[in-house]
């Protein structure tokens, strides 16, 4: 069984202390759960060791609201993209290594923009064996500018290189695994420059096939995308790959759960925590 | 006795051992390394003479980490507890924290680490020691596992 919630947005610390609740409550029910969320305002959120010093040097997201992660990998800027956090107990077979979660849940998204018409396809690291990865702070600033293997791509515009659509980072705790990723849908029309990364929505007139232009699509809004309905969709073909059913929740996950989220949210809302280095 | 990095290897690339769902490879370092004590969490502890805890990561936890971008290593003189935080690690993908098997006093940081994550992959057992840790009790390391015995959890683990 697959419990999935979509939740109401909330602010980048309350969501980083749902998603800490999250995985303490998959390693107690023994699942997966997923959680699918919108934030209350745009946010950049940081990588679990990125540098501050290397986001006040972009001055697109100067002002903009941080947040650090548990979670590794880059910066994500949030308002537009659909953020989720999925969580799993180590004993279940997408735990076991980081590979596996972050294969199962892009696979899933990738059949489901395939539904829609969408090709998108897995990063293949073609890094011959051994090779040394960049160091931590050679690497860019923002997930979307970053690849590794298994991060979704879809075919740039026009006749340029391939664009990140989709990625996603984990935090591997003693009993469960927390992945968080995000699938940007739209671009945010609140910054530009280095912040701005092509979306979904840009390429979507070009990459759609023609096949799929009569399609009864769920999730494909007059605008082309809804990002509650791809959602949806997302979490029932993941559980179907698992051979499990998918249940959602009514109610938000944080309700019941207010004063465990936000004793954790403090964590989330120092500055010892978000200026760690 | 500390590890001797220097120590031949066994011929041979080591054992597979038949698992429900697939093989799963052991290094031959790793069969090697008979005088460790591993944690759940998959860090392996070496009991030096001297009362001195060292410790790693074990060669299964680098190879499922994938590639190591960075780490954060405790201070020396910092207090530990067993089954806490010591530290993290960074892979491409995933940040994962380091545990301490025992309790006591970090009174050595192999500080070159951080610059040259590959020697966790290259000598997990030797050149890739993370801490070196002043156990409070010693009687602390029989909670951990044996070779075999983690040998046995390795195995168990979904692949």
């Amino acid at each position: 069984m697959l419990t999935m919630w979509w939740d109401n947005p909330a602010d980048g610390p309350t969501n980083m202390a749902a998603d800490e609740c999250l995985a303490a409550e998959a390693e107690q029910r023994g699942c997966l759960l997923l959680r699918v969320y919108g934030w209350t305002e745009t946010t950049v959120s940081l990588g679990a060791f990125q540098k501050i010093e290397d986001a006040r040097q972009i001055p697109e997201i100067d002002g903009v609201p941080l947040v650090r992660r548990p979670s590794g990998g880059g910066a994500i800027l949030h308002g537009s993209d659909l953020t989720y956090a999925a969580a799993v107990p180590k004993s279940h077979p997408w735990g076991a290594s980081p590979q596996t979660l972050y294969d199962a849940l892009h696979g899933g998204m990738v059949a489901v923009l395939s539904r829609h018409g969408i090709q998108a396809w897995p990063y293949a690291d073609s890094a011959p064996a051994g090779t040394v990865p960049p160091g931590h702070d050679d690497q860019p600033f923002f997930c979307f500018d970053r690849r590794a293997a298994g991060d979704l791509l879809m075919a740039g515009p026009g006749s340029g290189p391939a664009s990140k659509i989709m990625g996603s980072a984990q935090r591997r705790l003693a009993g469960a695994v927390l992945q968080h990723g995000s699938l940007l849908l739209r671009g945010n029309t609140l910054v530009g420059g280095a912040a701005r990364h092509v979306a979904v929505s840009d390429l979507l007139a070009e990459v759609r096939l023609p096949e799929a232009q009569g399609l009864d699509a769920e999730g494909l809004d007059a605008e082309g995308l809804d990002a509650e309905g791809l959602a949806r969709e997302w979490g029932r073909r993941i559980a179907a790959t698992l051979g499990a059913t998918v249940g959602e929740e009514d109610s938000p996950f944080c309700r019941g759960r207010e004063q465990e989220v936000a004793a954790l949210a403090s964590r989330f809302r120092e500055l010892r925590w978000t200026l760690r280095r | 006795m500390r590890y001797d990095p220097g120590t031949p290897a066994v011929t041979g690339a080591g054992t597979c051992g038949e698992t429900g769902s697939g093989l799963v490879f052991f290094p031959e370092e790793y069969v090697m390394a008979t005088d460790l004590k591993f944690a759940k969490t998959h860090e392996w502890v070496r009991p030096e003479s001297d009362g001195v805890a060292t410790v790693g990561i074990s060669s299964y936890a680098v190879e499922a980490l994938t590639d190591l971008v960075f780490m954060q290593l405790p201070a020396v003189g910092k207090r530990v507890k067993a089954g806490e935080s010591f530290g993290e690690i960074e892979s491409v993908k995933a940040v994962s924290d380091l545990y301490a098997p025992v309790s006591g006093e970090v009174v050595e940081v192999n500080t070159a680490l951080p610059g040259k994550l590959e020697t966790l992959g290259q000598d997990p057992y030797g050149a890739g020691w993370v801490v070196r840790i002043k156990a409070d009790n010693p009687a602390e390391l029989d909670n951990l596992l044996d070779q075999g015995a983690y040998e046995a959890l390795v195995r168990s683990q979904p692949h």
